[in-house]
């Protein structure tokens, strides 16, 4: 426990925006032993935040002596600009092509792992038109030489694609991404047959197979495991707030393995068992997205039990992106992680 | 050409503007017709004109045509109605263009209306460039260029200074004494009626009647001379009663309106 | 009057009392200004007082305009971009203007064409995206259409206005030399329309120049606005501004041309 209380996020309040990562001089204020260390996390309305959902539910961020406020962003994108600028102090959610360029300007520092695609967890597909389906586009691995429908330049689809083609043998040239920015544009130009084949979350690809629209070629977590998304802070918390960082990301973890245990286990046959608390946990994140437990149960991701990161797939995603062309050639992907949190 | 109103009613909605108005203008004549603001004048012209249809009544036409007339009844108007996006000489072309004609014949009437009016220098100037006098004369020479039968003039002056007024009048005396004019030329100014008309047809106010129909014995030509100004003087005040007890009733009308 | 009365000794000079309150040029003022804001700007980064990532000075956003000139991208962007404007907004103002035009002389157009009109011009062309890629594709229509559908309803207010707006004392006149209806229109009511028409342009232009950003969300590879979305989701914040700034100067020269095409046109106002 620290004696301290941070009125950093209200001093930067209006100067954030512009100045932001000028940042001001953090200053202390001593006040009573019992009260808590404020932070701030900004996250997605979706299962992959599931692990902050049951810690700040369950009181494991309170245990650690720390009152932490969710911040709930509507893009993937908003998050980690949200760290860089000081609005928020932590965040979770996928890594692009965008979050790699903050944290080359030192913006942001990966701190643990939040999700990853991982064999029998059906995350994101891969479906096909019935027509490119009926011209015998029917395994992933076939996509070589179509025409792709993903949300932008830069995403994690984009990513997925890539790491395809490493597994495959083609590259992202060999195929026609089609970027259309958001999924229901994605998904007009998949139903009119604009494209050959479609990266979709599971929920929409389900609909289209439901739907009779396309067919579910397979699963990037089945093809190509990666580490989808990463929690992640700002250099300056690292440095300034250390212990804060600390109890953050060992409340995390507590809640991680809980997930884990509840939602990632198999039997010897290799299917997904209901593990301990299940249905109270799937009930939290439930109501963190408001979204059908039956629903949620379909998506729910696998995360590493003790928040390590798939380091040499965060190095192949670097290295990925500065042969796009689309993150600085610079860039040590080593130099924007700090493991030491998690002991990796 | 003669011009033959009869029995002429105008009704805008429930507003009567002309009551019965029963009208001859004789060929080579130039009626004026004056009366108080919204007596129904303009109304009148446009009737004439065939660009206003009457409520009830008749107006129709007889007798010679001039050789080469295009428009037998050509209005020229008080705010001029020039194409503001034409120069001179196309503006008085406008009224040619739908028919067909040789290009030298066209071209010959466009440049005769110019020279009649005095307007050759300015033939590629735009409306804009030009002073009040200027612009109607472009108008006065769109109209000759179509050889009327008949000038329907609506306030033709009114837009125009006191000076210039006075030169445009010139230049109507000069253009009717060369030819033989027909024209119905509604004023308010009883000095343009006194200086150009044979005959004055003082309109009541609304609904407009005829009230009096005043003949000047004195010929146009000789009307600024003083022998003639003892008779003028006489009509002037003839007028004048008439018209200022109907514009005094017409003024507290419309300002009880 | 007074009662009592002052002389003065001598003759007066009488004080100017006038100027002031008039407007003088000052030619440099706003050259002048802008070097110092973007001086300020300049200084700013270089004294660290502004984070590059947040606000990346002039020399960043020149230098990633001067990568985009000398490896090509610029020009191959804006050739995508400026055909898709001069398509989306020819197709737009073409059929804008034929309705408006309709509107304008038939009062059955107009009486059916106003309340439509008024229903569908305030749809952000964005939300109907996803509807213009099933019924366009995402090829190059679905573009022409987003811009075009965009030009489109301005251009039929701004033409049904503009021939509302020719003086009716000139059509009176056209009719009393016995004009017929379709020299009026040509004669009269064109030319009459012609400024409300040019002033539509303006606005139009701006309208397709917005719109084109939208219209690269669908699928397109090259595009000035695709290449600012693309630096917008990669958080190249100096590329992001060249591209910005390539998108003003654009609309800066189309504004220009126009001005230079309405002195033209409209010489006689």
């Amino acid at each position: 426990m620290t004696f301290a209380s941070w009125t950093r996020r209200a001093v930067l309040g209006a100067a954030a925006a512009t100045l932001a990562t000028a940042v001001l001089p953090a200053t202390t204020v001593p006040v009573q032993a019992q009260s808590l260390d404020k932070a701030t996390v900004g996250v997605l309305a979706l299962s992959s935040s599931g692990p902050i959902f049951i810690a700040k539910a369950k009181g494991y961020f309170e245990r650690e002596g720390l009152d932490v406020t969710l911040s709930m962003f509507t893009s993937a994108q908003q998050v980690p600009v949200a760290v860089a600028s000081g609005d928020v102090d932590f965040g979770v959610t996928g890594l692009t092509a965008g979050f790699y360029n903050l944290a080359a300007k030192g913006a942001i520092t990966m701190i643990a792992a939040q999700s990853r695609d991982e064999p029998g967890f059906p995350l994101s597909a891969y479906v096909a038109t019935n027509a490119a389906h009926a011209a015998g586009l029917t395994k992933p691995s076939e996509l070589k030489g179509k025409r792709i429908a993903i949300t932008t330049i830069g995403s994690t689809f984009h990513y997925m694609i890539g790491i395809l083609g490493q597994k495959y043998g083609f590259t992202v040239k060999d195929v026609t991404m089609v970027p259309l920015q958001d999924v229901p544009k994605m998904v007009a130009a998949f139903k009119g047959g604009q494209v050959d084949a479609i990266l979709a979350p599971s929920t929409v690809a389900r609909q289209l197979a439901a739907d009779g629209a396309g067919q579910i070629l397979g699963w990037a977590g089945d093809e190509t495991p990666w580490q989808l998304g990463a929690l992640f802070t700002g250099p300056k918390t690292i440095q300034t707030r250390r212990p804060v960082v600390e109890k953050f990301v060992r409340a995390y973890k507590t809640a991680l393995a809980e997930y884990h245990a509840a939602f990632n286990v198999k039997d010897s046959s290799g299917a997904l068992v209901k593990g301990p608390g299940y249905d109270a946990l799937l009930t939290i994140i439930a109501d963190a997205t408001k979204q059908k437990p039956e629903i949620v149960t379909a998506g729910l991701p696998y995360v590493d039990p003790n928040a390590k990161l798939l380091i040499d797939d965060v190095v192949n995603q670097v290295k990925f992106w500065q042969s796009e062309g689309q993150v600085d050639k610079t860039l040590d992907a080593k130099s924007i992680m700090d493991l030491s949190f998690i002991g990796q | 050409m003669r011009l033959l109103i009869s029995q002429l009613t105008h009704r805008y909605d429930d507003l009567t503007v002309l009551d019965g108005v029963d009208l001859a203008l004789n060929e080579g004549e130039v009626l004026a017709v004056i009366g108080p603001s919204g007596c129904g004048k303009s109304t009148l012209l446009g009737i004439a004109g065939g660009i206003v249809a009457p409520t009830a009544g008749r107006v129709s036409v007889d007798g010679p045509v001039p050789d080469g007339c295009l428009n037998p009844i050509t209005f020229i108007f008080q705010d001029f109605a020039l194409l503001p996006w034409r120069t001179v000489e196309d503006n008085v072309a406008l009224a040619l263009e739908h028919h067909p004609l040789p290009a030298a014949e066209r071209r010959e009437r466009v440049n005769d209306g110019l020279r009649r009016m005095g307007l050759e220098e300015f033939r590629k100037a735009l409306p804009k460039q030009l002073s009040g006098g200027m612009r109607q004369r472009v108008g006065i020479a769109r109209a000759l260029a179509v050889r009327p039968a008949m000038l329907l003039l609506d306030e033709p002056l009114s837009a125009l200074d006191a000076q210039t007024r006075e030169l445009l009048m010139d230049d109507f005396l000069a253009l009717w004494r060369r030819e033989k004019t027909t024209a119905l030329y509604v004023t308010h100014n009883l000095d343009e009626a006194l200086r150009l008309a044979d005959r004055v047809v003082v309109l009541s106010r609304r609904p407009g009647r005829i009230r009096e129909i005043v003949t000047i014995e004195e010929p146009r030509d000789r009307r600024l001379e003083a022998s003639a100004q003892a008779h003028l003087a006489e009509v002037r005040a003839r007028l004048w009663t008439l018209m200022k007890a109907e514009a005094q009733m017409a003024d507290r009308e419309i300002a009880r309106a | 009057m007074l009662d009592s009365q002052t002389t003065l000794a001598a003759p007066q000079p009488v004080r100017f009392r006038g100027g002031g309150f008039t407007v003088r040029r000052h030619p440099w003022a706003a050259l002048a200004a802008f070097v110092l804001l973007i001086g300020l700007w300049e200084g700013a980064s270089r004294l660290g007082l502004a984070s590059p990532l947040f606000l990346p000075p002039p020399s960043a956003v020149g230098a990633a305009l001067a990568g985009m000139i000398l490896d090509g991208s610029l020009w191959l962007n804006l050739k995508a971009s400026l055909l898709r404007i001069g398509v989306g907004w020819s197709l737009g103002t073409l059929g804008g203007m034929i309705v408006g035009f309709a509107m304008g002389i038939g009062s059955l157009a107009r009486a059916v064409g106003v309340p439509l009109v008024s229903a569908f011009f305030p749809i952000p062309k964005i939300a109907l995206l996803p509807l213009f890629i099933l019924w366009f594709g995402i090829g190059e229509p679905s573009k022409f259409a987003t811009i075009g559908f965009g030009v489109f309803f301005p251009t039929v207010i701004a033409t049904y206005s503009a021939i509302d707006s020719v003086p009716r004392n000139l059509i009176r006149m056209a009719q009393s030399f016995g004009l017929p209806w379709r020299s009026i229109l040509r004669s009269i009511v064109l030319p009459g329309a012609l400024p409300g028409i040019l002033a539509g342009f303006r606005i139009t232009a701006s309208i397709a120049l917005i719109l084109v950003v939208a219209a690269e969300m669908i699928g397109a590879e090259y595009g000035i606005g695709a290449f600012v979305l693309m630096a917008g989701n990669l958080m190249q914040t100096d590329t992001l501004l060249a591209g910005v700034l390539v998108m003003s100067a654009l609309g800066l020269t189309i504004g220009t041309l126009l001005s230079v095409l309405e002195r033209r046109l409209l010489v006689w106002r």
